[in-house]
């Protein structure tokens, strides 16, 4: 422990300095930062259940308790997660006061969830082995921190999962407690989860059971990868794959994303090989697609065809994996479309704006070659650089690491094939099945351009979640945890 | 009620912010509940995530998730009204309507609600319906109340 330590957080910022101290520690700090980050930042060790730097803080937990004594002589017991720092502020962390909350606090956690390992070990510090209130229920998980639901909206920007209802009935859930038609299986509500909650793995993709097969490490299990030729490039692969399925009865439906025009989109359920074939695939943007499926089943559809970008066929994956044990006829065959990262048609529409001062109605058509994305629009082509466009991407995609569909039967994407050819990787005997319906020739696939964008994609993503598993790892191995 | 009503009323609190319980609470209003279609239309048009309208729809006793009957009648299971006989009087009305407590006639013609206190405890056992009070009820009366009202077209 440093005395007269200087907490600085950001040099480039004017701000302004003040003078605190903590536990008898002088302290300078940036205003306003929480006083959690400032203790922590001199080594005062602080509990807490709910709270990581890359989300905002909620005071939910209330662990964090510490009591402080501002410049006029109020004394208080508050929240250092989110009390800012102010000049001439006193923070004790470990006064008897302090113990006595934060032991009123365990007790309370503790008798909410009497068998989560985390909060047990925390109670046992302060001292209590046993729940001294009344369990309503034993098998009880979620302490209502409200941790995933920040990470899901403020990392991920899906908000998937929330909280619902209020008083004893409040609960994490995704809306309707249904499949979340938003949820991209991303995982990071499990990751930050303190008490390692099955609730919000049950409307939402967290936790899959991963394919069996041929693993290899970038391009993922696999039995088969090669370049097809189709004249119509990936449309016309995709469908002609499809409606020879739904011809031949191996399909009774198919769900997928329909592009409206350039920007939106919209899920619709084909039956009809002929409608089929009259649609076009949009796969740029993400929209919702997993009430359209839940739709599907529920019309009693068995054998559907998905086809959707990774994060979908994350979600239409765990959906059969559990629906299966209901309906044991039911088959969704995945249809995976290689992903880099997918764009918010609100800010694509902004950034193209501003760019090439078109207007949304007047773009003919868009396309993404050679890392440029192409625009036609009033009979003239503009392109520009892909990475000029990173600030039109979806929160959650740098976080991603699937560029190749790790989940789905067939992964079909342009990457790794001449114009006039798609790569198809196949992971499932399911998969294998359906293409054999279909008439088309086969090529040697270049597998270094997949490999190459997919770990592109891995190391982004690796890259933009370092910080966040740093934090996690260091919190769960604090002292006494 | 058709979606471009709905539409008509989110239209109004496009492009201002905070707008959710004020919007909610119209929608309730005209629709007698929040259906999963409005919910999905104001997702759309407004841009907030299905699970943050669901919260708080969810939340608040004055929004429904599930259709309300035209007449919503709150019988009062607070402390005063309690002792005075309340739950007789509840009793009495889910006997008329053939409904629980929290519950919807399947004609849509009644919910029935209990309410911790309505805040005239004086005239207990009280029960609202539709916004009007009904003060020191009878079971008996209770139920010519609803015979009455079911009769009505």
């Amino acid at each position: 422990m440093r005395q007269n330590a200087e907490v600085v957080e950001d040099k480039t910022e004017k701000s302004e300095y003040v003078t605190l101290t903590i536990d008898g520690i002088e302290v300078k700090a940036r205003k306003g930062t929480p006083l959690l980050e400032v203790a922590r930042q001199i080594g005062v060790e602080i509990p807490t259940l709910c709270y990581y730097s890359f989300v905002s803080p909620y005071g939910s937990c209330r662990l964090c308790s510490v009591e402080i004594t501002t410049k006029s002589g109020r004394n208080r017991i508050v929240t250092s997660c989110n009390y800012p720092a102010e000049d001439g502020l006193k923070v004790e962390t470990k006064s008897e006061k302090v113990i006595m909350v934060r032991k009123g606090i365990l007790e309370l956690l503790l008798a909410r969830c009497p068998k989560v390992v985390r909060v047990k070990n925390l109670a046992r510090e302060y001292g209590i082995t046993e729940p001294t209130l009344w369990v309503s229920d034993q098998d009880e998980d979620c302490i209502l921190c409200g941790l995933c639901v920040r990470a899901c909206k403020e990392l991920i920007g899906v908000s998937a999962i929330n909280f619902a209802m209020r008083g004893v009935k409040r609960e994490i859930t995704a809306p309707y407690h249904k499949f979340s038609d938003d949820c991209i299986g991303c995982g990071v509500c499990a990751l930050v989860c303190p008490t390692g909650s099955r609730k919000i793995r049950q409307h939402t993709y967290a936790t899959i059971a991963p394919l069996k097969g041929p693993k290899d490490e970038n391009i993922g299990v696999n039995i088969d990868i090669f370049s097809a030729h189709s004249p119509d490039s990936l449309d016309g692969f995709v469908k002609a794959v499809i409606a020879a399925g739904l011809k031949s009865g191996l399909l009774d439906s198919v769900v997928l994303a329909k592009r409206k025009n350039s920007f939106a989109a919209e899920a619709v359920i084909i039956e009809n090989s002929e409608d089929f074939l009259n649609c076009s695939l949009a796969n740029s943007v993400r929209i919702k697609i997993v009430s359209t499926l839940m739709d599907a089943i529920a019309k009693g559809k068995r054998k559907i065809a998905f086809i959707g970008l990774p994060c979908q066929v994350r979600a239409a994956r765990k959906i059969e994996q559990t629906l299966q044990k209901e309906i044991p006829d039911l088959e969704i065959t995945s249809i995976g479309l290689f992903c880099l990262n997918s764009f918010n048609p609100k800010k694509l529409v902004e950034k193209i704006n501003s760019l090439f001062k078109v207007d949304e109605k007047q773009i003919e058509n868009i396309s993404v070659k050679d890392g440029k994305f192409i625009i036609q629009a009033k009979s003239k082509e503009h392109s520009v650089a892909l990475e000029k466009l990173d600030a039109a991407i979806e929160n959650g995609c740098v976080y991603c690491n699937d560029f190749p569909a790790f989940f789905a039967d067939l992964a079909i994407g342009t990457a790794g094939s001449e114009p006039g050819s798609v790569t198809v990787i196949v992971r499932t005997d399911k998969g294998k099945m359906l293409l054999e319906k279909a008439n088309f020739t086969r090529d040697i696939a270049q597998k270094d351009d997949v490999v190459r964008l997919s770990d592109f994609k891995k190391n982004r993503a690796k890259e933009h979640t370092a910080p966040i598993l740093k934090e996690i790892y260091a919190q769960r191995s604090r002292k006494g945890e | 009620m058709t979606n471009s009503q709905i539409d008509k009323i989110i239209a109004k609190y496009e492009g201002k912010s905070g707008v959710l319980i004020q919007l909610l609470l119209e929608l309730q209003r005209e629709l007698n509940w929040i259906s999963p279609e409005a919910v999905k239309r104001i997702n759309e048009k407004l841009g907030i995530p299905i699970s943050e309208i669901y919260r708080v729809a969810s939340f608040y006793t004055a929004l429904s998730l599930e259709p309300r009957g035209k007449y919503l009648i709150r019988v009062c299971a607070g402390t005063a009204c309690y002792i005075r006989g309340g739950l007789r009087v509840l009793d009495a009305a889910e006997k008329t309507i053939g409904i629980k407590a929290g519950e919807t006639s399947s004609d849509l013609k009644f919910t029935l609600e209990t309410v911790n206190c309505l805040g005239c405890c004086a005239l207990g056992p009280v029960v609202e319906i539709n916004g009007k009070y009904y003060g020191t009820v009878t079971p008996k009366r209770l139920e010519e109340i609803i015979c009455r009202k079911r009769s009505e077209k």
